[in-house]
């Protein structure tokens, strides 16, 4: 074995091995998901919801801040108003609908900054791949958070 | 204007820079001249300053002898103090800084903060002058006041007690403006309230205008109510299609669909303002009856077709007999022109109108082609220079909103005399200095005897008009027009050199219409007022101006209609009509056997197309518009049409070739530039060239046309 031989293709080898087998103390990062899920950072920023208050009465009040301050204009806020009779925010004002298109969204939290009553929150679902485009434009229905009991 | 560009200059000093500036002008305007600005709320520049809100507190000095400047002690209202010589004027001290904080929290201690639920949020000058010159923060921890939210002040306006700086702009332009003197302040302090005196309906017919005016939210409107936000809208600029006044007008959108009109400034038309009618008239355009695809008739029913089949079934008719076309008026001056000519020349037809007036003067009976002067000799802002206004057998507030608002302005800030003469109450009446009621349908003996009183007092008029004159005497019409000679005279007498006489199209309804038709202009020529005949359709004067009307032989609207009842036509064409809802229309939509009906709204006539060609809207197509006054104005398309619907000039064009050959045009654009080189009033209305408050059309008649006058 020349000189040059062992220079250029064991010691790279044996050295390379090496650091595989320093690692192989270390503890795994590696996870299996779908089945094993990390925790998320407190901040993370995925899939939007629209809150409640305690008493059940959405707080969205179909003001559009959101819309307005949203960089990439993929919200759509109609506003409609309250009655006695149908109500779900309190005051004057809901939004009637409410969408997000989430393939224009870059999920940078502004909507949630603007909002006046904390109604959208950025949570930490962020598997959001789907088959159809139209799939990817979340009505009120879908983000609506559900009633408490 | 031009009387205050002659007064006296003064020289003041605007923080540090010297500047002349007109005396008296408020500080408020005189500091624009440097591109300062002055925050307000109360002072709007139309109307009278009052020095409500304190918003304007600028700190004032006066020069002395000795070069040196004494300044006043306390800050002063620079939006009612005028300029005066050697005046110093300070807008950003410390101590205005901190006026102006003071003002604005004092404003906001019972303003509630619901700005993200209130419709002026976002282009609020509340919001506006607390961003700029505001406390950032509130010390006030207090209850604050409660009063009634969304109270329906009119079926169009809603009011937000909670939310109003009492700044009396609404109840100041109900006084000043629109002259209805509707709102008024109840209570007082805090409690404040812009109301009507007996808490009815605020009924106005300018009542729109107090929601664009108010400098908060209180004020809001009805029908836009949380529509949109201003920054969910795109405006476009556009022209109100609802009267000819022709009012500048934005057109504002949300995701492509109609949400509001708001004023837009046209100094030489509305000035800023809109009336209820367009304002709130515009509703139609969301309609779910709008015709949104082409029909074509199936046995019994109308059956969606494409276009074309719906022109094929077009293009296999019309040769098959007499054609007549009636065209109505909300239909731009390319759609018009594009039209007519079709039918002149393609289809070869003369049967063809726009005039929906129960008397329709033939070609020979112009005022036009009798006078050689044209129907409208001057123009709505001229009518602030009228030494005299009269107001003649029309309900001026009804047919042309804007131009009674001019006539109020011209009597309320020039002192112009105005006479009012009609049948029923109107709310010229309420400033006029002669104000006549006539019996109503005495419109024509009225008209004689007055110009009986011009020739009386040595007017010269032609031989043929004066025949039969003296049977008219103010004392022999007294009983039949139930009027003091004595009132007919002072109205005669007001008749003359600087007199603008305004009158509308609604005169040609009379009974014996066309004596008073010809009267009036005879009137006018002889005293030498100038005439104001205006028409009141959208587009009639463009459809006057490019021709649109029967020549002499052919059939007018009613010879039409007439006809066609008798069956004498196999064609109607009819543009933008509602014929059926004419009592004599349905009679001759039966008996037509080919009824094209080229429409914007799925109405009563469509029921009787064979084929439906829905059209685009005014505001979902370019083009121009000729206003009462004979102004061509620019409206741009600010929304899409719905489904399949074209606008008339594409139709037009899509029919000539199909019928005749040619070229097609790529754009209104392109129409106007063929309108132009046809008839030459139109040269100045090309798009390029087209100035944004319009162009006015010289109207007068070519010579050809026999003067009567000698
Ligand atoms: S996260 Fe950002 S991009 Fe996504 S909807 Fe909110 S504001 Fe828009
Ligand atoms: S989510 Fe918040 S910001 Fe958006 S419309 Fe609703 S209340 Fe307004
Ligand atoms: S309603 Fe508006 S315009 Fe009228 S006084 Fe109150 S704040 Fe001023
Ligand atoms: S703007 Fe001068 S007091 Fe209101």
């Amino acid at each position: 074995m020349s000189f040059e031989v062992f220079r250029d293709v064991v010691k790279p080898i044996v050295v390379g091995f090496g650091i595989t087998a320093k690692r192989l103390a270390h503890p795994k990062v590696t996870i299996q998901y779908p089945e094993e899920r990390r925790e998320q950072f407190g901040r993370t920023r995925w899939r939007h919801v629209l809150t409640r208050y305690d008493s059940g009465l959405e707080r969205c009040i179909g003001c559009s801040l959101c819309a307005g301050a949203c960089p990439a204009r993929c919200i759509y806020v109609g506003a409609a108003e309250n009655t006695d009779e149908a109500r779900f925010s309190p005051g004057e004002r809901y939004a009637h609908r409410y969408e997000i298109n989430m393939l224009r969204c870059i999920f940078c939290g502004f909507c949630q900054e603007a909002c006046p009553t904390g109604a959208i929150v950025l949570r930490k679902d962020f598997e959001l791949s789907n088959y159809e485009r139209e799939d990817f434009i979340y009505t009120k229905e879908m983000l609506l958070e559900p009633v408490r009991d | 204007m031009a009387a205050e560009a002659e007064k006296k200059e003064v020289q003041v000093t605007i923080n540090g820079t010297k500047i002349s500036v007109p005396a008296g002008e408020l500080l408020v305007e005189s500091v624009k001249r440097l591109g300062l600005e002055i925050p307000i709320f109360c002072y709007h520049p139309r109307m009278q300053p009052v020095g409500m809100c304190r918003m304007c507190l600028v700190e004032v000095g006066f020069e002395q002898q000795d070069g040196s400047v004494r300044m006043m002690p306390k800050p002063q209202a620079g939006c009612t103090l005028g300029a005066s010589e050697g005046m110093v004027v300070v807008t950003d001290s410390e101590a205005i800084h901190a006026d102006r904080r003071g003002v604005l929290e004092f404003l906001l201690i019972n303003h509630p903060l619901d700005c993200p639920i209130c419709d002026r949020g976002g282009e609020c000058p509340l919001q506006n002058n607390t961003m700029a010159y505001g406390p950032s923060t509130s010390r006030y921890v207090e209850l604050k006041r409660h009063l009634p939210k969304a109270f329906p002040l009119s079926k169009y306006v809603t009011l937000d007690l909670e939310r109003c700086i009492q700044c009396g702009r609404c109840v100041r332009f109900t006084e000043e403006v629109s002259g209805d003197a509707d709102l008024a302040f109840r209570f007082r302090g805090a409690e404040m309230q812009p109301s009507t005196f007996q808490l009815t309906d605020f009924e106005s017919r300018f009542s729109g205008n107090v929601i664009e005016i108010c400098p908060v939210g209180a004020l809001t409107s009805t029908t836009y109510r949380f529509r949109a936000r201003p920054w969910d809208i795109e405006a476009g600029e556009g022209i109100c299609s609802q009267c000819s006044n022709g009012c500048s007008v934005w057109i504002d959108r949300r995701s492509g669909k109609f949400v509001r009109i708001s004023g837009r400034t046209n100094e030489d038309v509305n000035e800023e303002w809109t009336c209820d009618k367009g304002k709130f008239g515009h509703e139609y355009l969301n309609s779910t009856e709008r015709a949104t695809s082409p029909m074509i008739r199936k046995g019994d029913s109308l059956v969606p077709c494409t276009w074309h089949e719906a022109y094929e079934a077009i293009v296999a008719e019309l040769g098959r007999g007499a054609a007549a076309s009636l065209v109505g008026t909300r239909v731009a001056n390319e759609g018009m022109w594009l039209h007519h000519r079709l039918f002149h020349q393609t289809v070869g037809s003369r049967d063809v109108d726009f005039r929906w007036t129960r008397f329709l003067p033939p070609a020979s009976e112009r005022i036009g082609s009798k006078l050689g002067s044209p129907a409208v000799q001057g123009t709505i802002a001229g009518l602030e220079e009228a030494k005299r206004i009269v107001v003649l057998g029309c309900h001026l507030a009804e047919d042309l909103p804007i131009v009674h608002l001019r006539v109020r302005k011209a009597w309320a800030k020039h002192g112009t005399d105005v006479a009012v003469a009609y049948h029923s109450p109107t709310e010229a009446e309420r400033f006029a200095s002669l104000p006549i009621r006539y019996r109503k349908g005495s419109e024509a003996d009225l008209l004689r005897s007055l110009l009986f009183v011009a020739v009386e007092r040595g007017a010269t008029v032609p031989e043929a008009v004066r025949t039969g004159l003296d049977a008219f005497s103010p004392e022999a019409v007294a009983e039949r027009t139930g009027l003091a000679p004595s009132a007919i005279r002072a109205l005669a007498d007001r008749c003359g050199e600087g007199c603008a006489v305004v009158a509308s199209d609604a005169l040609l309804d009379v009974e014996g219409a066309s004596g008073a038709y010809q009267d009036l202009a005879y009137l006018c020529s002889a005293t030498g007022s100038t005439l104001h005949f205006f028409p009141r359709g959208a587009n009639s004067m463009g459809a006057e101006a490019l021709g649109l009307l029967p020549e002499t032989g052919a059939k007018d609207t009613w010879q039409i209609v007439e006809s066609a009842t008798s069956g004498a036509f196999h064609s109607l064409w009819l543009v933008e009509t509602d014929l059926a809802e004419l009592p004599e229309g349905s009679g001759a939509l039966e008996n037509t056997p080919f009824v094209i009906v080229q429409t914007t709204a799925l109405n009563e006539t469509a029921r009787f197309a064979s084929v439906l060609l829905p059209m685009a809207a005014p505001p979902e197509q370019d083009g121009t518009w000729t206003s009462c006054e004979g102004r061509v104005q620019r409206m741009k398309a600010s929304l899409h049409p719905p489904g399949e619907a074209k606008p008339a000039w594409r139709i037009a064009c899509d029919l000539s070739i199909l019928l005749g050959g040619g070229t097609p045009y790529f754009g209104a654009a392109e129409v106007m530039e063929a309108i132009a080189n046809d008839s030459p009033s139109f040269a100045g209305c090309v798009y390029s060239s087209l100035p944004e408050e319009g162009a006015i059309l010289d109207l007068t008649p070519m010579p050809t046309a026999p003067l009567a006058q000698e």
